[in-house]
């Protein structure tokens, strides 16, 4: 682990809050402010029974996206035209143990434990949990996500995974 | 079976079949005593998908599926050749794989510790010399085999009737199209690494019919194909790359598009559609090495048409956005689980590569821009096949334009369909499905 100064400890958590707040209020301009103009959203797939693939040019991810692509999602799901998602569900990130765990220049990565839950009346609740790693960019206004990267522990995956719900 | 001997059973019923007209009954996706019917004669007597060879290479490596219901596992021999077990001690029946895949020279079970070769052979019985004396001997134990296995250009399947017809008279004519996938490279496939599997509240017979409905794809992945140009029109002019290009937006057009839809004999179902941006696909730097190798005419079939390869009853080899395998495992009447993988050619470019696992990504998983709406249509159509006061699906599409035996693009491949239809916006191709699955449940 590095030493952390408090402040920016307390700015990481404050992004990943708002983060969560952003995608949970359905704020997705705004969400996808967030998120740096070379940014990579990033959902690695099991790679065995023991770990997740490591590299997305040659495995395949649940998602693998530049910033066009976080664009087209924000789209489709503006578009409302997606029957696995008529209606969407309500979500609630939980997302905690918030922690900094490198700085280099203007770089910060930083790792936390999530549990998303979702509803919607027509499949139910689903619960699911994993860890997100991010790459944050200090630009002159703030932090920007430069990466994250979102393990999904859950396999057999029951209805629509998308950006909102993990 | 619980109350349906074989002479009393009589599946004609669930279909009405008359000139101009065929008809399923609602009540197959609902029947649990069907599904019980279905999973002996269909699941324990057909041939079915278990894995890929790329999967099992070494001496000892092993995949865990399902043949029906039956947990078995595929797992490769000391001289290469491949056999399958069911995945249940022959002690008291403990799983013997915990894991999905792995490697195993020796098999033991965790329970009392029996220990199997790669052959399934017990070579340890734990104290069977102690005092505890043992009447069992060790030679005249081994797991149970899946009487039949055999490999179709990789492609692995096993089956639990030894009196089962060989696996190329069952694959007949869809060979032609499994060799569109398998022959793309010289040096073979490979299944690349990345599990997707995901739940379907719905009957497994509904992504059989999903899997080669041409019918839905404008309206179910109207959704896709707009988000898609919609990120395609990011990309700006000035996209170097063909490859990143998709052809999503055809997708709402695809009443313009030369496409086909063939019923082959034993179940299986095709349908086709022609490319309008061949060097969008991946494939395609492989072009004139390929036409050197099997012609023009057989390239034209791997790189300007996509298409749904269904072989009965629940495997799909689908070319269209990417190349995927993709199986569907009947878990309950009302439940399926569904697994997917991406088959690449062995030696494609790094670019080829990636931009195969992104097309891959936009269409084939339940965090894609597709699967998760047909997961919506198939669970839709289980859900509302529960109204009784209408009973009958009526496959009505494309009644007209069939004809008997090949087409013109059938010919060139030579395959002789039982029929083809000038469009893969047609239910056609189901009849020869749902004949099948009547036959068999008959047999
Ligand atoms: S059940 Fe496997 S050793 Fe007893
Ligand atoms: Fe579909």
């Amino acid at each position: 682990m590095v030493p952390v100064d408090r402040a920016v400890a307390a700015e990481v958590e404050a992004i990943v809050a708002r983060e969560a707040f952003l995608l949970d209020t359905r704020r997705w301009a705004d969400w996808l402010a967030l998120y740096a103009d070379d940014a990579i959203f990033w959902v690695p797939a099991w790679a065995s029974d023991d770990g997740f693939t490591t590299d997305p040019d040659n495995n395949v991810s649940l998602m693998y996206m530049d910033k066009a692509g976080l664009e087209a999602r924000v789209f489709r799901i503006e578009s409302a035209d997606s029957w696995a998602t008529e209606p969407l569900p309500f979500t609630a990130h939980l997302v905690t143990s918030v922690l900094v765990t490198a700085t280099r220049g203007a770089e910060l990565e930083a790792s936390a434990a999530w549990l998303v839950r979702s509803f919607a009346r027509t499949r139910g609740a689903t619960l699911r949990g994993g860890r997100y790693d991010y790459v944050f960019r200090r630009a002159p206004d703030g932090l920007r996500i430069a990466r994250k990267t979102v393990y999904v522990h859950d396999d057999r995956i029951v209805g629509a995974l998308d950006v909102y719900n993990i | 079976m619980p109350d349906t001997a074989p002479s009393e059973f009589d599946p004609t019923g669930y279909i009405d079949e008359r000139p101009g007209v065929f008809r399923v009954h609602r009540s197959v996706f609902l029947d649990p005593a069907l599904f019980e019917r279905e999973m002996e004669r269909i699941f324990g007597r057909s041939w079915i998908y278990l894995c890929h060879e790329s999967q099992i290479r070494a001496h000892g490596a092993y995949v865990a599926t399902t043949i029906g219901r039956q947990p078995v596992f595929v797992i490769r021999q000391a001289d290469g050749s491949i056999k399958a077990f069911l995945n249940a001690c022959a002690h008291r029946g403990a799983a013997l794989t915990a894991r999905r895949s792995g490697t195993a020279r020796t098999i033991t079970c965790r329970y009392h510790g029996w220990s199997y070769a790669a052959d399934g052979r017990c070579v340890m019985i734990r104290a069977e010399e102690g005092f505890h004396g043992s009447a069992i001997e060790r030679a005249s134990v081994s797991l149970a085999a899946v009487p039949r296995v055999a490999t179709y250009k990789g492609f692995v399947f096993g089956c639990l009737d030894a009196a089962v017809d060989p696996l190329d008279e069952f694959l007949g004519d869809a060979r032609a199209f499994i060799d569109l996938m398998a022959d793309q490279s010289e040096q073979g496939m490979e299944i690349l690494k990345g599990e997707s599997v995901y739940m379907m509240r719905a009957n497994w017979k509904l992504q059989t019919e999903n899997s080669t409905d041409g019918y839905h794809v404008a309206t179910v992945h109207r959704s896709f194909g707009t988000a898609l140009s919609f990120r395609d029109s990011l990309l700006g002019t000035g996209a170097d790359d063909p490859m990143k290009k998709t052809e999503a937006a055809r997708i709402l057009t695809l009443d313009k598009i030369v496409s086909g839809a063939y019923t082959l004999r034993n179940g299986h179902m095709i349908n086709w559609s022609t490319r309008g941006m061949p060097e969008a696909v991946p494939l395609h730097e492989r072009r004139a090495r390929l036409e050197a190798v099997h012609g023009a005419e057989k390239v034209r079939w791997m790189i300007d048409r996509g298409r749904t390869v269904t072989i009965f009853p629940n495997l799909l080899l689908n070319d269209m956005a990417s190349t995927c395998i993709r199986i569907w495992r009947p878990i309950a009447v009302d439940l399926t689980e569904i697994e997917t993988w991406c088959l690449a050619p062995i030696g494609e470019s790094a670019a080829a590569r990636r931009a195969r696992i992104r097309k891959y990504e936009d269409f084939f998983f339940p965090a894609s821009l597709a699967v998760p709406d047909d997961v919506a249509a198939m669970e839709g159509a289980h859900a509302g096949s529960q109204a009784s006061a209408h009973v009958w699906n009526d496959l009505a599409l494309g009644r007209a334009t069939m004809i008997a035996g090949a087409d013109e693009a059938a010919r060139a491949l030579g395959v002789e369909p039982l029929t083809s239809n000038p469009g893969r916006e047609s239910e056609t191709a189901f009849d020869g499905f749902y004949r099948e699955w009547r036959r068999r449940l008959a047999s």
